[in-house]
């Protein structure tokens, strides 16, 4: 098991690599240049040069080939070197340095992703298992239509939706962003409505989860769909196999038949989905972020990609592609507890 | 019998519950949020070139000069008078007395002197910037930085304690409104040296002698300013001021609707219905102080052609296009320059363009096309105060042009890409874009797309008309003044390389107890004197 450990982590490292490399040539290999979208309307080309200049962005990105003594004094050496150090550099537009950004951006985008697959395993997982048992009823064709329509609907046009319809029409939920006017947090772990929770302030707390509900439909609605979908199919399988047919012989009541023997055999396909589902969470991240004002990791990176801010988008996804490994982790090790055939070596 | 106990945690919600009830109700009721279209870059004078983060240093920052509320006419600020000398070459401001900085410094002629030369010299060690110390914005208003040929600047120099001279390599009767754009907001010096390179980030305190000190900024979310009680001008009417980050322009009508926020700016037209409907909102326009044109390149083999080029002028309804797409919140006119610099144009120039799409069709057959050409059409992929939705805008110009036999091709690309690919050789053909003006004088205009300066997106020079902007610059007095635009205004026109379609009044919206809100043309103002008047 420890061995296994050492060896994903030790790939996760590789796969970092590898993707500042990615990273760093497709950023600038966008067409577009930071200077120019920096100056906006105003972008004479005089002034971008200038701009450019100040920027260090004239100098060559890998190897500095016309100057063999300086071999390395180019901009992904420079880069490697300072990442090293734990420096990822400070954003181009803003100054701030990207590790201090990321410190406060990235619980947020957490709350987010937590709130997101609450909503989707509170309504997707009941919505599944209710479909498998119900087959063909009214039922079952209701979670599928649910489903198909929320794989389908644009996650910024249901954003606007949900807003206008739950804090316009019935004025029931804020709007956007993560607080109220008037309320403060200070940051332990930096998911508001657990700090509010540890700090005792209880109307704080509920004012950060009241904030949090939105965002979270808007973000679960695809997860929740997906996982309706996979937890249907993978019960009906389940359902169908030979160990359920022998515990309903034996006389056991369906329904710990259905909830103690088939469905934790049935929800590893569903860890599996919902894991795989925390990439796609931190892509939609960025139109959800920017539809609710949401100072999450999505929608500072939203900013820097019109921006073409370099530091912060290769930070950015660095940063999540990190998180995205250790999650992948995360999964295949939880498989052992759900599956004791499963085994690591 | 026993007493019955609250649990402790119990009785700490409660409490909790209440103390935030009621601490939420007294500071409501002196709080004033306004919902902003994004971020600021930086809170550091001297940093920035963008609306968001001007709007913001605005309350925070004071300039030398100040313009009067809703219009662009200058007004004592920071400075209490100012006079040229004879040629203009050289100008004096007396400072205002007795004005402290939010930390207590005073604030003097050193003062200035310290910020102008930081916003000038490219050496200086505390210029913004960490590698290059340049501020792009006075290269691009004042002709470039000290020690460059260009810079209108020769000097800024201490008088005395309470006076400071500008001295220039020219004539220029446009200083003070220069001086006192948005961009140039006087810092604390004490300040900006102890936070150093780290002045203005979240993570600093940003000094000015503005209506509002800083509190506190929490990234991508939020700037919390209190009120500066000591302000020498009118004191804020609110204790706090909040302004948020929301970036999408459907969700700040829906945070205004819910009233989560008190007023907020840069809605789309469209939203002007849905405002006027609500008896809780009122819409608010903003004086028009921008252009959204077309520019014609000449490098094309057709556009060269004038004939064509007024073809193209003739043939798109502007009036039609300005009606449908702004809710008749914009004019259209064959001015680059916005109405309240109305006074600049020339007589001889009709106040809009003639549509005739008849004659314009016989133009373009005279010009030797009698069965069309075919150009492209690029419009911009964002949205803008003066074109608010560029596509359906693009779309209608082409319709236009086909009806006199042009054959339009529609493009567009990634924003960045586009004001990238714009000044490279061959440019666009045709293509949209805009200017929102930085203070009140004509030069501001005409010298972003026209000057010596200017993008090269129309390959076309003429040194007749940079010969006429540096007389306009020179020119003191309007009618002065209005006498030398007037020729630009007619040169530009026959030239017909940018034709105006639009100045557009940029929607603005409050909830009705938000009351002495004068709108500023320039896009950034003081916030100060709005109150909330009864119930929120």
């Amino acid at each position: 098991m420890a061995a296994y450990v050492l060896r994903r982590l030790l790939r996760t490292l590789l796969v970092i690599i590898g993707i500042s490399v990615v990273v760093f040539a497709f950023v600038r290999s966008i067409p577009g240049d930071p200077a120019v979208a920096m100056l906006g309307e105003r972008a004479t080309p005089e002034a971008a040069a200038r701009l450019r200049e100040q920027l260090g962005l004239n100098q060559p990105w890998f190897i500095n080939y016309k100057d063999p003594a300086h071999l390395f004094d180019a901009q992904y050496p420079k880069y490697v070197g300072a990442l090293l150090h734990g420096d990822l550099g400070s954003g181009i537009k803003s100054q701030i340095p990207v590790v201090n950004e990321l410190k406060t951006r990235f619980p947020a985008t957490v709350e987010l992703a937590i709130g997101a697959i609450i909503f989707a395993l509170l309504i997707g997982l009941p919505a599944g298992i209710i479909a498998a048992l119900r087959r063909n009823t009214v039922w079952d064709n209701l979670a599928t239509a649910v489903s198909l329509v929320g794989v389908s609907m644009p996650v910024f046009w249901l954003g606007l939706l949900l807003s206008w319809f739950f804090a316009v029409v019935l004025g029931w939920l804020p709007p956007s962003s993560r607080l109220s006017v008037g309320y403060s947090i200070q940051p332990i772990t930096g998911l508001d409505v657990l700090d509010g929770l540890l700090r005792g302030q209880f109307a704080a707390a509920w004012n950060a989860f009241i904030h949090l509900i939105l965002p979270s439909v808007a973000l679960g609605t695809i997860p929740m769909a997906i996982t309706a979908r996979i937890t249907r199919n993978s019960l009906l399988e389940v359902l169908g196999q030979d160990y359920v047919r022998t515990a309903r012989a034996k006389g056991l009541p369906p329904r710990s038949v259905t909830l103690k023997h088939a469905l934790r055999n049935a929800l590893l396909p569903v860890v599996t989905v919902v894991g795989l589902q925390v990439g796609a969470l931190l892509g939609g991240a960025v139109l959800t972020e920017t539809i609710f004002s949401w100072p999450g990791l999505g929608s500072w990176l939203y900013d820097a990609i019109s921006l073409r801010d370099y530091p912060v988008i290769q930070g950015g996804v660095i940063f999540a592609a990190l998180v995205v490994s250790v999650v992948n982790l995360l999964v295949d090790l939880s498989y052992a507890f759900l599956d004791p055939r499963i085994q690591y070596a | 019998m026993q007493s019955i106990k609250f649990k402790p945690a119990l009785k700490n919600v409660l409490l909790t519950a209440l103390l935030a009830s009621s601490a939420g109700l007294s500071a409501q009721a002196a709080t004033l949020v306004f919902g902003n279209n994004g971020e600021p870059v930086s809170l550091e004078s001297g940093n920035i070139t963008d609306g968001i983060s001007i709007l913001v240093q605005h309350q925070i920052y004071d300039t030398l000069v100040h313009f009067k509320d809703g219009t662009t006419n200058t007004i004592p600020g920071l400075a209490t008078s100012w006079k040229a000398n004879a040629d203009a070459t050289s100008w004096t401001f007396n400072l205002r007395k007795g004005v402290k900085f939010h930390d207590g410094t005073p604030f003097n002629a050193d003062a200035v002197v310290f910020n102008w030369q930081r916003f000038w010299d490219p050496k200086n060690e505390y210029g913004y910037r960490d590698q290059g110390r340049t501020y792009e914005i006075v290269g691009q208003l004042l002709g470039g930085f000290k020690g460059e040929k260009g810079s209108v600047i020769k000097d800024i120099v201490k008088v005395n304690d309470y006076t400071v001279r500008f001295d220039l390599s020219g004539s220029s009767s446009v200083l003070p409104s220069v001086v006192g754009a948005g961009y140039f907001g006087i810092a604390s010096p004490t300040a900006v040296k102890k936070d150093g390179a780290k002045y203005g980030t979240p993570s600093s305190t940003p000094v000015g002698t503005g209506p509002f000190s800083f509190v506190s900024w929490k990234t991508g979310d939020r700037i919390t300013l209190k009120a500066n009680t000591d302000y020498w001008g009118t004191k804020p009417k609110v204790d706090t001021l909040v302004i948020r980050s929301i970036k999408d322009a459907s969700q700040r009508l829906n945070e205004l609707k819910a009233g989560t926020i008190d007023f907020t700016a840069d809605l789309s037209p469209d939203a002007l219905k849905d405002v006027t409907a609500d008896k809780s909102l009122a819409a608010v326009r903003k004086p028009s102080f921008n252009v959204g044109f077309l520019s014609l390149n000449n490098s094309n083999q057709y556009l060269k052609n004038d004939k064509v080029r007024q073809a193209i002028s003739m043939a798109i309804n502007k009036k039609a296009i300005v009606d449908a797409f702004w809710n008749g919140l914009g004019v259209s006119s064959t001015s680059f320059l916005p109405p309240v610099l109305g006074w600049a144009n020339s007589k001889n120039v009709p106040a809009d363009y003639k549509y005739d799409p008849a004659a314009a069709k016989k133009m373009l057959a005279d010009a030797g096309y009698p069965n069309g050409i075919s150009l492209d059409l690029w419009y911009m992929p964002v949205s803008r105060p003066y074109f608010p939705n560029p596509k359906p805008i693009a779309e209608a110009m082409a319709a236009d042009l086909s009806a006199i036999g042009i054959k339009v091709n529609l493009k567009t690309e990634d924003w960045a890409k586009y004001l990238d690919d714009r000044n490279k050789e061959p440019g666009f053909d045709m293509y949209m874009i805009g200017w929102t003006g930085d203070y009140g004088d004509p030069d501001n205009f005409y010298a972003a797309y026209y000057g010596p300066n200017a993008a090269d997106d129309i390959n076309f020079k003429s040194p007749e008309l940079n010969a006429l902007l540096d007389q306009g610059r020179a020119a003191v007095g309007q009618a002065a003044k209005a006498k030398i635009y007037a020729q630009i205004h007619e040169i530009t026109y026959k030239a017909g390389y940018r034709i105006p379609i639009v100045h557009s009044q940029p929607l603005a919206a409050k909830r009705t107890y938000v009351q002495g809100w004068v709108p500023s043309p320039l896009g950034s103002e003081a916030f100060n004197k709005i109150s909330i008047v009864g119930k929120k």
